[in-house]
């Protein structure tokens, strides 16, 4: 492992943020509705100079209420899965590991539908109720991971096959009630399966909402980044890592709550966006080495470059339809997985 | 590697500040609810949806957008085509309502495109659309109107009360009175037949049929028929040894051209177990229009239609009438099948969406 420099961190860091510049620049220019780049340009300056006045209002709503806010929620979103997945790797010492393997996102799906059936029993003002679903979400992705968290510990330890396993058999279960709810409710306003298990980011969330998503990013991404020399010692083993002063329980603990924050967070918005957690921390890796102080960083600009492309594909494919975001990164990230996996066989 | 970790405080800051500098560059995802004023500023009126919101409509309404291609049929029925600018991909009938700009799909449509056509109304309908759709409108400052049918009456109702939101009150009394004349008519001519038991058959494999809280169960009954779906489910799955125990009189099928739905019954005849069952044996069934799929004015015309596939006596006045499975005469509303249909894709992802 390389020593870790300033410099090399910043210049990491600047790369990836003159790509994702670049992303959103492109996925600012494209949509349903076709806009010059000179003319992006020109009003993105006026808007800087708050002579907002000047631009006609259906394409300030397009540029700055609709694509905007989705560019932004597909960044945090990205972000929030793509260091979440870094972080679940390491800790499980595990390549597989991801935040929907552990059943994360399917517990988020069940507690958005029953904050969807017990909202209307509730009697909340219209605005507490819009928030239900999100905070069902959560919850739901909280209890997930505490249960799987407890399923998977073997003599007060955490190991990290047997959280897997639990993770995987907890997912399937909840998948199962999804559907159980799914095809056993009716007359609800239920989204559509398409939201839980490919994700979309086609409606953006009430302002609180993303206000708690970026909050809870760098809050949590915070968090997990004062740990990342003592992931970096976990590779090498526990025993060896406990021997080098790293209070591993601790270090678990406080990596797996913050990884979970995230994850709870990205899916309460965004439902199950696949493949970003997986992929994105193993490319980071490829490109800019191990080193979790480098690779915590450069792996939630990663997240978010692959999801703002991603969500700039779904939108324009089939435009106007959109497809979900999550068909693409399963689209692109199966076939890169399969081709960073024979790689490393060979 | 501890010691090498704590020399690292700069680049730790130095992470902190870009993630600080990042969260300050981000402007707040909704910067103001923008005002719509047009220069001749409108009158606005406010309406109580069928869904229960109050919502505040420009008056008159000169741009509309459609979500649901029940709700293009009604526009197109109430004459005021000239002012609907975009509707869904799924809005094939009329024909001309494919011409329009598209928006995309009813559940995935896009805002920006939405946005784009400056409509002074979204219509939606709560039984297709989803919630997200509206609020994403709300919050965009796009007035949207919700109907919310679940009975043919409802459906001519509604229809009549969208003729007021949408300024032509008029057109929509014409029109409903003219279908529940028809209705009426139906009516007579059925009066005192006993209704046959009918699967009605909206996907066939899996076998969907439909709940009896639908507009379609509705539509059935009116037609002299009950289905022998007896769920609470808008949409459920049947099993096949639970229609062999109920054996049903005749199958219907709605389809966009009468030799496609033909096919579905050749098709279902092959599956195993379908021999089981005596309406099948006998080649028993009704194949009408798929305008039974949309709550739309349209439907009137497959419910007389179906009406008469299964109760030929009752209208043997006219004597091409007397076999079973003849194509109907021209009906008079003049809204016969439809074309290249993706009806079924819209009921399905109905389905989808009500589940």
């Amino acid at each position: 492992m390389r020593p870790l420099t300033l410099s090399r961190l910043l210049t990491h860091c600047a790369i990836l943020s003159a790509v994702l510049f670049v992303v959103v620049v492109i996925a600012l220019k494209l949509g349903a509705v076709p806009v010059s780049l000179y003319g992006l340009g020109h009003d993105l300056l006026r808007v800087l100079f708050r002579q907002t006045s000047q631009l006609s209002s259906e394409y300030q709503l397009i540029i700055f209420d609709i694509r905007l806010p989705r560019i932004l929620l597909g960044i945090f979103v990205g972000a929030s899965l793509s260091v979440a997945g870094a972080s679940f790797q390491a800790l499980l010492r595990n390549p597989l590991a991801d935040p929907y393997v552990l059943g994360v996102s399917s517990g988020a799906a069940v507690g958005a539908i029953v904050a969807l059936i017990v909202e209307p029993h509730l009697a909340l003002a219209p605005a507490v109720a819009a928030l239900l679903t999100p905070v069902g979400a959560f919850l739901g992705a909280a209890l997930t991971v505490t249960a799987v968290y407890f399923l998977g510990l073997r003599e007060g330890q955490i190991d990290s096959g047997t959280l897997l396993l639990a993770g995987i058999i907890t997912a399937s279960f909840l998948q199962a009630i999804i559907m159980f709810f799914m095809s056993t409710l009716t007359g609800g306003n239920y989204r559509g399966m398409a939201f839980w298990m490919m994700g979309e980011l086609s409606t953006p969330p009430q302002h609180i909402v993303s206000l708690i998503l970026r909050f809870g990013f760098f809050l949590a991404a915070g968090t997990i980044y004062t740990t990342a020399s003592d992931l970096n010692l976990l590779l090498a083993g526990e025993k060896e890592a406990m021997h080098l002063g790293v209070d591993v329980r601790r270090v678990r603990l406080v990596v797996y709550i913050a990884a979970s924050l995230l994850t709870g967070l990205a899916v309460s918005v965004s439902g199950a966006i696949g493949y970003v957690g997986l992929l994105v921390p193993h490319v980071m890796r490829l490109l800019f080495g191990s080193d979790h102080r480098i690779l915590l960083p450069t792996a939630a600009f990663g997240g978010a470059i692959a999801v703002v492309v991603a969500d700039t594909l779904a939108r324009t494919v089939v435009s106007p339809a959109e497809l979900p975001v999550g068909a693409m990164t399963a689209i692109a990230g199966a076939p890169l997985f399969l081709y960073l996996m024979r790689r490393r066989l060979t | 590697m501890r010691k090498d970790a704590q020399k690292n405080i700069p680049a730790r800051s130095a992470v902190a500040a870009l993630l600080v500098c990042a969260a300050w560059c981000c402007p707040p995802s909704q910067a103001q609810t923008p005002t719509e004023s047009p220069a001749a500023a409108p009158l606005y009126k406010d309406f109580v949806d069928e869904a229960g919101r109050t919502v505040r409509i420009p008056q008159p309404v000169q741009r509309i957008v459609s979500l649901a291609p029940s709700l293009t049929e009604t526009i197109y029925a109430l004459g005021l085509e000239d002012r609907l600018v975009g509707d869904t991909d799924y809005c094939d009938y009329p024909p001309d309502a494919q011409k329009k700009t598209k928006v995309g799909g009813a559940i995935n449509p896009s805002l920006e495109q939405i946005v784009a056509l400056r409509p002074d109304l979204v219509l939606v309908t709560k039984s297709l659309n989803l919630i997200e759709t509206v609020h994403a409108l709300d919050n965009l400052g796009v007035s949207s109107y919700g109907t919310d049918p679940h009975t043919v009456e409802e459906i001519i109702s509604s229809t009549e009360r969208l003729a007021d939101v949408l300024g032509v009150p008029e057109a929509g009394t014409t029109l409903g009175a003219d279908l529940q004349r028809h209705l009426a008519d139906l009516q007579q001519h059925l009066n005192g037949l006993p209704a046959r038991r009918v699967l009605f058959i909206v996907w066939s494999d899996p076998l969907i049929s439909v709940g009896k809280g639908t507009f379609i169960a509705d539509a059935l009954r009116l037609a002299g028929a009950t289905s022998i779906v007896d769920s609470r489910q808008d949409w459920p799955h049947m099993s096949l040894e639970e229609v062999v125990r109920l054996q049903p009189d005749f199958l219907v099928f709605a389809a966009s051209h009468s030799d496609s739905g033909q096919n579905d019954f050749d098709v279902l005849a092959e599956r195993p177990g379908w021999r089981g069952l005596e309406a099948v044996r006998n080649r028993r069934f009704a194949v009408i229009s798929d305008a039974v799929n949309r709550p739309a004015p349209r439907i009137v015309t497959a419910i007389e239609d179906l009406a008469r596939q299964l109760h030929p006596e009752a209208f043997s006045s006219h004597p091409e009438d007397e076999k079973e499975k003849k194509p109907p005469p021209q009906q008079q509303l003049s809204l016969g099948i439809t074309g290249a249909s993706s009806g079924d894709r819209v009921l399905l992802e109905a389905c989808a969406c009500a589940l």
